[in-house]
């Protein structure tokens, strides 16, 4: 019916296609084919199989191979979305920059940011991470007692971020948050970011640390941003991590106050 | 005031301060030349606010940067020359035609056949310029050959050539003026320091009172930072340079195969639509009627993508990588003419074997009609036919015009149709479906368009290309393209700002200008070639057009040569064109652009070295100032 000159006509769209998206294509095959496949063989769960990696290959008590364990397994074996070795650094310079007391981390999935951000904080300093599935959080709570941190350092909380926030002030005593890491579900970031203005827990200065704003993105949390007025903020432009020609973004927000 | 009360004396006694004798008259010449002035000055500035576009053009240029904007400026100045264009067409070819020569439907060639009649006046057939369209002052066909028409003595025929052969010569010279210009404007090479403080300090207008002027002031100083930011980077890149030129071959050679697959796939959709053709048309779907057509958009839209991606590999400033990139698409484009003109001269050939079998089938009806008539009387009646039951010869010329219009309309619709929905309804998706998509559409994948300024280009140049070829066999078409660049600019004005975003790497568009004009002039060659073909070697239709009953088109000058000027005139002309004399004057010629070559390069050598020696003179007494400002620092 249709001549074979005509689907021969599609050929150089079709090899534009590949080539032009060819770092998509393969983030496909690393986060989702190669996932299935690992999952259907072993029968754990990713955070797992990456916690018996670690386990067998970092020394305990040392953040630093803790993390560059982590970096391996993501770059050779499997894919997860931790936040990577160049953004990890973007976020150890602003850390030492503020050198914060009180962190709130949202979604830290299996660990990796926690140990990040334990690892530059100052002495006396708190971490409060919040994290919504049970599974990850027991893996996450693992791997920080593995990097040898403890209770007074670090606080895992297993909740949903919306419940959590309304909560800090009555329940676990917060009076200001110094720095807030956002790395949960792009979808909540605008609604996070609302609930903390409106719980008073954000001061003048206050640091909000957004990941992956433009890859998968949050456009409705870039565009909260832009019209309230209330942060003077900047995005920093790197690449996905482990990975190449994927271009993403971080955005740090410093909180204004309201004028 | 004061001051202009000895304003007013001075001007009126300046002629007396000068000269003692004679004042009155120095005084009167004196006052003549300033009004003069003052009316030249006006001029100038009437001269400048009647040209069209120009805010549009410069609210583009702010935002999107000089290469978008250069496009805009060759659509503007491509319809100033279709303006001429259409000019001599309506004026000297359609109007005359239309007011002084014989009307519709007085002769066989001026009326729709009688089996037409009945659909002429449908939209369906209009459109495809058939119908009544077809027998009017807008095609070949509807001319007559009579030497002069009423009572201007009118010669037509004459007129129609001498037009035809005035609108090449004329896209000739004008291209060719603006080459040279451009190439004046040049120069030999700019004054490049302190770009950046010159930038810095001199940008800002403080005439601006608008916001909204202000706003575009701001974009334009913004891109041009950029601009000059990309110039600086891209002249300090220095990397291996031999992994480059190996990078570049390897990027020419996919290019050269994607050229040859796609220029072979397009020639055995050719013969295939030939071998249909023989077999008649009916007997195949729609698709297989369609393929030639098909194809050739697939690939005209599809290959330049693929040369977009491949020329990443080539690390070319960005002006160069356009350049390449229009080379590439115009080979490319080139492969589309050349389909068009094979399935043309089919066609001609076709239309003249019927008019062969037409010619001998007239005779015997003529005989057939003249025999029934004496039959009834003795005497000879006049024959009193309506012209639209006579059988006429097919006409190829009218067919050559039809499909070139049709050709321009369709290629019209599907830009337009391509702008709106791969434009509009993407940047209407991306920004409505942004609200509810799981990734950023803006940031990520589709994002807006940018404007194609390669495709754009290339589409206007080939379509001044088929006008060109077309213009002798259909006088409309140059009417039909200034309404189509009109719609053209506007739309695409508006477009721009609309739905584009300007692209990343905004640079300097100051060189392009002249390879659009040597693309143009390539194309105004290429075009003109098969025109003068047909003109010299096919016979003109024997029953239609303004040139009917002549065994060669251009036998028309040699007719009104005889006719119209005196004998002494042909004599001259007849020895003007001895080969014995036209060969030494053609030597001669090439010869004296050799040498006006020659003195211009050495002219332009003297130039840049004189700019040297200016820049190397400032530069010492640059020094020389501060060490002068230093020494009574130092004591």
């Amino acid at each position: 019916m249709v001549s074979g000159a005509i689907v021969l006509a599609f050929l150089p769209l079709v090899l534009t296609f590949i080539i032009r998206y060819r770092y998509y294509f393969v983030l496909f095959y690393r986060a989702v084919l190669v996932r299935i496949w690992y999952d259907c063989k072993t029968g754990l769960s990713r955070e797992e199989r990456a916690f018996q990696y670690v386990l067998t290959h970092a020394t305990p008590g040392d953040p630093e191979s803790i993390l560059e364990t982590f970096d391996l397994w993501c770059s050779t074996v499997e894919f997860i979305s931790n936040i990577g070795p160049k953004k990890g650094k973007i976020m150890d310079r602003i850390l030492s920059e503020h050198c914060p007391l009180n962190v709130l981390e949202l979604g830290s999935h299996c660990g990796y940011s926690t140990v990040r951000i334990a690892r530059a904080l100052p002495l006396g300093a708190r971490l409060y991470s919040v994290e919504m599935d049970a599974r990850n959080a027991a893996i996450a709570e693992k791997v920080i007692r593995l990097a040898g941190f403890d209770d007074d350092m670090v606080e895992l909380i297993v909740s949903p971020s919306d419940e959590v926030i309304p909560k800090l002030r009555s329940e676990y005593g917060l009076e200001r948050l110094d720095l807030v890491f956002m790395d949960h579900w792009k979808k909540c970031y605008r609604n996070d970011l609302q609930a903390l203005e409106g719980s008073g827990l954000l001061g003048k200065g206050s640091v909000v640390l957004a990941d992956n704003v433009l890859f998968p993105g949050a456009p409705n949390f870039l565009k909260h941003v832009r019209k309230s007025g209330l942060y003077e903020w900047k995005i920093h432009r790197a690449t996905l991590e482990y990975s190449k020609g994927i271009r993403d973004g971080m955005a740090e927000l410093v909180y204004q106050g309201i004028k | 005031s004061v001051v202009q009360e000895s304003q007013e004396f001075v001007e009126k006694y300046e002629g007396a301060i000068g000269k003692g004798k004679g004042r009155k008259l120095y005084a009167y010449k004196v006052m003549m030349l300033k009004k003069w002035m003052k009316f030249q000055r006006d001029f100038e500035n009437f001269k400048t606010a009647c040209i069209p576009w120009e805010m549009k053009i410069k609210e583009i240029e702010s935002h999107f940067g000089s290469s978008v904007a250069s496009y805009f400026l060759f659509l503007r100045w491509m319809y100033g020359i279709n303006m001429i264009l259409f000019g001599l067409t309506f004026g000297l070819v359609m109007v005359p035609e239309a007011l002084m020569g014989m009307p519709y439907g007085s002769m066989p060639r001026k009326t729709v056949p009688r089996a037409e009649e009945a659909n002429a006046m449908d939209f369906a057939v209009l459109w495809d310029f058939g119908g009544y369209a077809q027998y009017s002052v807008l095609f070949y066909g509807y001319y007559n050959s009579q030497r002069t028409i009423g009572w201007l003595k009118f010669r037509m025929p004459l007129s129609y050539f001498l037009v035809g052969v005035g609108t090449v010569a004329y896209s000739y010279m004008v291209v060719i003026r603006t080459m040279a210009r451009n190439a004046n404007e040049d120069g030999g090479g700019d004054n490049n320091c302190f770009n950046f403080s010159w930038k810095m300090f001199t940008s800002w207008d403080y005439l601006i009172g608008n916001p909204e002027t202000a706003d575009n002031k701001f974009a334009s100083i913004t891109t041009s930072f950029k601009e000059a930011i990309l110039e600086e980077q891209e002249s300090r890149k220095d990397d291996n340079i031999h992994l480059t030129r190996f990078l570049r071959v390897l990027a020419n050679f996919l290019v050269l195969c994607c050229l040859a697959g796609s220029g072979y796939l397009i020639y055995f959709v050719v013969r295939r639509s030939q071998k249909f053709a023989l077999e008649g048309l009916e007997s195949h779907t729609w698709w297989e009627r369609n393929e030639v057509n098909m194809v050739m958009s697939l690939l005209g839209m599809f290959c330049p993508m693929l040369f977009d991606v491949i020329s990443t590999l080539e690390n070319y400033h960005p002006r160069i990588a356009l350049q390449w990139q229009l080379g590439r698409i115009f080979a490319l484009f080139l492969g589309n003419l050349y389909t068009f003109i094979i399935a043309l001269m089919d066609e001609i050939n076709l239309k003249r074997e019927e008019e062969e079998m037409v010619k001998l089938n007239m005779t015997i009806w003529e005989a057939g009609l003249y025999n029934e008539t004496v039959g009834v009387n003795s005497t000879t009646p006049p024959i009193a036919i309506h012209p639209a039951d006579i059988p006429r010869g097919p006409c190829w010329e009218t067919m050559v015009g039809q499909e070139f219009v049709r050709l321009i309309v369709s290629d019209t619709m599907t830009t337009y149709i391509m702008l709106l929905i791969g434009d509009f309804l993407r940047a209407v998706l991306v920004r409505f479906l942004n609200y509810c998509w799981c990734w950023d559409l803006e940031a990520g994948f589709p994002s807006y368009s940018e404007f194609d300024v390669s495709g754009n280009v290339l589409g206007l140049i080939f379509n001044q290309g088929m006008i060109w070829m077309g213009a002798f066999y259909a006088p409309c078409l140059p009417a039909l393209n200034v309404l189509r660049l009109h719609v053209s600019m506007y739309l695409q004005c508006w477009a721009v700002m609309c739905c584009n975003v300007p692209q990343e790497r905004v640079f300097k568009a100051s060189g392009s200008n002249n390879f659009y004009m040597a693309m143009l002039l390539v194309i105004l060659f290429l075009s003109t070639l098969p025109a003068i073909y047909t003109i010299v070697s096919i016979p003109p239709s024997f029953d239609c057009g303004p040139f009917s009953g002549k065994s060669r088109m251009f036998d028309v000058i040699q007719e009104t040569l005889e006719s119209d000027f005196p004998a002494w005139f042909g004599k001259v002309f007849s020895y003007a064109s001895n080969p014995g004399l036209v060969l030494p004057f053609l030597l001669l010629m090439v010869l004296a652009i050799y040498y006006l070559q020659s003195t211009s390069k050495s002219y332009k050598q003297a130039n840049l070295e004189l700019k040297k020696k200016l820049q190397t003179v400032s530069h010492d007494n640059h020094v020389s100032a501060i060490i002068l400002c230093a020494i009574p620092a130092l004591t």
